[in-house]
């Protein structure tokens, strides 16, 4: 009686491709890590937002603007310029992130394909 | 000897020696199957233990960086209105959800916090390059820490595909004795 073959998948893992798995691993963890700080920077300019729209709104002159862990009386205008200044450097920092995003995601694609084509069911990329 | 192309070690931290061939690395380990995955688990749970404290001390570095960016904030603040000889009135916290109103005027100095119940008085100057030098090596800190994470985390990666390996080496073993054994009865 002749047994079926072994089905146990023979491929072996080259160097490369531990080198392959493992950055694929590091950018994995950089995308969660970036998910976080530009969820993070949203929040930030959404509370820009709200603070420059209140800021439109009041009328007195003299507003408390929190400076480290106190707040300072500030006249209003300054406040509207720095709260502007805030903003740029938010968006700005935003934009360097969703781009840095970007580049990640694409990078891990390639790196699935290439993972995908050599190990086909012996690898799980994906997010559980 | 398998070994890896990277470092050896880094910083206290031992590499997992990459595997070319699992029946190799078992015999010249010397080891059967059980005994080299319990050797690679216990390695696992060791390079676990290290995460666990290099994540604490990415938190506690990622919590210190805006706090010393907050205070350079408030020091360049009182530069700042010092030229123009106005006061700075500022509302701070003496207990939780009471405040207090300060008048500040023409601040020459200020207070640094050093830690362990010291407080040293600094000229403006002083304390803003003070507290860039603290920046700057909390920062350098943090992405020494950030490479080490990294580093850490490829052994671990390395270890789980070693077990894999193993372990599937193992079950394809079986599985040829079993066929073996089978077509040598019949």
């Amino acid at each position: 009686m002749q047994q079926a073959g072994s089905s146990a998948s023979e491929t072996e893992v080259t160097w490369e491709d531990q080198q392959n798995i493992n950055k694929f691993g590091r950018l994995n963890n950089r995308l969660h890590d970036l998910d976080d700080e530009i969820k993070t920077a949203k929040e930030t300019n959404e509370n820009l937002e709200d603070a420059s729209n209140e800021l439109i709104l009041t009328d007195e002159e003299i507003v408390r603007f929190q400076i480290g862990e106190v707040f300072a009386h500030v006249p209003k205008d300054e406040v509207e310029s720095r709260i502007e200044e805030l903003q740029k450097v938010t968006s700005k920092n935003l934009e360097k992130l969703e781009e840095e995003k970007e580049t990640i995601v694409a990078q891990m694609a390639a790196l699935k394909k290439i993972l995908y084509a050599k190990f086909k069911d012996s690898i799980n990329l994906e997010e559980d | 000897m398998s070994t890896s192309a990277s470092a050896t070690e880094r910083r206290g931290i031992p590499a997992a020696s990459f595997v070319e061939d699992v029946q190799t690395y078992l015999s010249q380990l010397n080891l059967d199957v059980s005994s080299a995955l319990a050797h690679l688990q216990e390695r696992l749970q060791q390079y676990r233990v290290v995460e666990m404290k290099l994540l604490a001390q990415q938190r506690d570095l990622q919590a210190k960086i805006p706090d010393i960016e907050k205070c350079l904030d408030v020091v360049a603040t009182l530069q700042a209105k010092k030229g123009t000889g106005e006061a700075i009135i500022t509302d701070f916290e003496v207990s939780e959800g009471i405040y207090s109103r300060a008048r500040l005027e023409d601040a020459d100095s200020v207070c640094l916090w050093l830690g362990a119940n010291v407080m040293l008085e600094y000229s403006c100057d002083e304390a803003t390059t003070l507290l860039q030098k603290n920046l700057e090596n909390a920062k350098a800190s943090l992405e020494v820490l950030v490479a080490d994470l990294q580093f850490l985390r490829d052994q671990v990666t390395i270890t789980q595909v070693t077990i894999a390996r193993v372990y599937n080496w193992d079950v394809h073993q079986r599985r040829l004795r079993q066929a073996a054994a089978a077509t040598s009865v019949s």
